[in-house]
């Protein structure tokens, strides 16, 4: 009995060790059948979905096609020579990620959704983001995340935001945009288990021409958003490892 | 279910569980500095489970036979849950080896790719830059 628990528990480990995809093994398989529908008829994208982490919006991944070059401007291209997290880090500091950073972000995002509201209730640091579905145009004021607003093309939705303060960063390596930054995102529901998302970046300051990355989220019944203080013990920045970057007043 | 099959299924998930790895939310290269490895021996002090990272610290014994106190940042205990961690996985007193890279400041600070225990088994894998490849 001995010997066969040992070389099960050999095999069990080779076999686990040798396997690449882990985290594939690891995820439990979504729920399958159609897309839900709203009572109203819309496609329902309520849940709690598992996103891609995307540190980098130019590199491909687990479900995710990035942009491999991006198109700079000569504004754009210095600000990235020049940057350096070192010399300040606005998410480090727990300032406000902006709109890409947090979709990009490691952790899941639960879907809120009415038939007048859209709304993406960010695990990381515990943000959300409203987009009204009404119709309305733009507000003005520039703000962290900028104003979302969306709209029904056919069975896609599409959030659409502008007004963005640019003092965020579009990735976690940092890539830069400006005030002038326009973002277009589409989401799809393929199955009941999926999201097809795609994010377009328009930004005339910082990009000759606009580009996109495409995503797969996946759906996570599994799975609850956890509170996510980053203020809480961020010794990093109270201990003066990361610096604060300087914006204008 | 057996229980043979139990504990096989508990070591292959053990296993799964360490070698997911755990990112987080800011730029690796804003506080450490991927040129600079370093491997720590030493004895767990105190394990804060808090966001937005975990933080282990460990008395290190130096070359003259004295004790340096060390601090060592891990993933966030959101990702590190969901993975199967808890904040029971490390306790003080246990003897640790943590391979990381050291801050950029010249503290005794590090970021820990990897926690091992005396057995060998690995803790709370992760660390904030994804590896401390990312700018």
């Amino acid at each position: 009995m001995k010997k066969y628990f040992a070389a099960t528990l050999l095999a069990v480990l080779a076999a686990v060790v040798a396997l690449p995809l882990m985290a594939a093994q690891q995820t439990p398989q979504p729920p399958s059948g159609p897309a839900p529908r709203t009572p109203s008829g819309k496609v329902d994208f309520s849940g709690v979905w598992e996103k891609p982490y995307v540190p980098d919006m130019t590199k491909d991944g687990k479900n995710q096609k990035g942009v491999a070059e991006l198109p700079f401007t000569p504004w754009g291209a210095a600000d990235w020579k020049s940057y350096d997290a070192a010399e300040g880090d606005y998410t480090g500091a727990c300032l406000p990620f902006g709109l890409t950073r947090s979709v990009n972000s490691p952790f899941p995002t639960q879907i809120i959704q009415t038939d007048t509201y859209f709304a993406f209730l960010f695990e990381q640091n515990s943000w959300f983001v409203s987009v009204p579905l009404d119709g309305r145009t733009h507000r003005k004021d520039a703000t962290w995340f900028g104003d979302s607003v969306g709209h029904w093309d056919g069975d896609t939705l599409v959030v659409d935001t502008a007004n963005f303060n640019g003092k965020t960063r579009l990735d976690t390596v940092g890539h830069p945009h400006s005030d002038q930054l326009h973002v277009v995102q589409r989401f799809t529901r393929p199955d009941l288990g999926h999201i097809s998302y795609e994010v377009t970046v328009d930004d005339p300051k910082t990009f000759t021409k606009s580009w996109t990355n495409t995503r797969t989220f996946t759906l996570r019944p599994d799975w609850e958003i956890m509170e996510y203080s980053c203020e809480e013990n961020n010794k990093s920045l109270w201990e003066g490892r990361i610096k604060v970057p300087k914006y204008p007043k | 279910m057996n229980m043979t099959t139990k504990r096989i299924l508990m070591v292959a998930g053990l296993v799964i569980a360490v070698v997911r790895p755990v990112p987080a939310h800011h730029s690796f290269a804003a506080e450490f500095d991927s040129n600079k490895p370093v491997t720590l021996k030493g004895a767990v002090t105190k394990v804060e489970w808090a966001n937005p990272h975990i933080w282990v610290y460990l008395d290190v014994k130096d070359d003259r036979g004295g004790v340096q106190p060390w601090q060592c940042e891990g993933g966030p205990p959101n990702t590190l849950v969901r993975n199967g961690w808890s904040r029971d996985s490390l306790k003080p007193g246990e003897q640790v080896t943590i391979d990381g890279w050291l801050a950029k400041d010249g503290s005794k600070t590090c970021n820990a790719r990897e926690v091992t225990l005396a057995d060998g088994r690995k803790v709370l894998a992760g660390s904030s830059g994804g590896g401390g490849q990312l700018r």
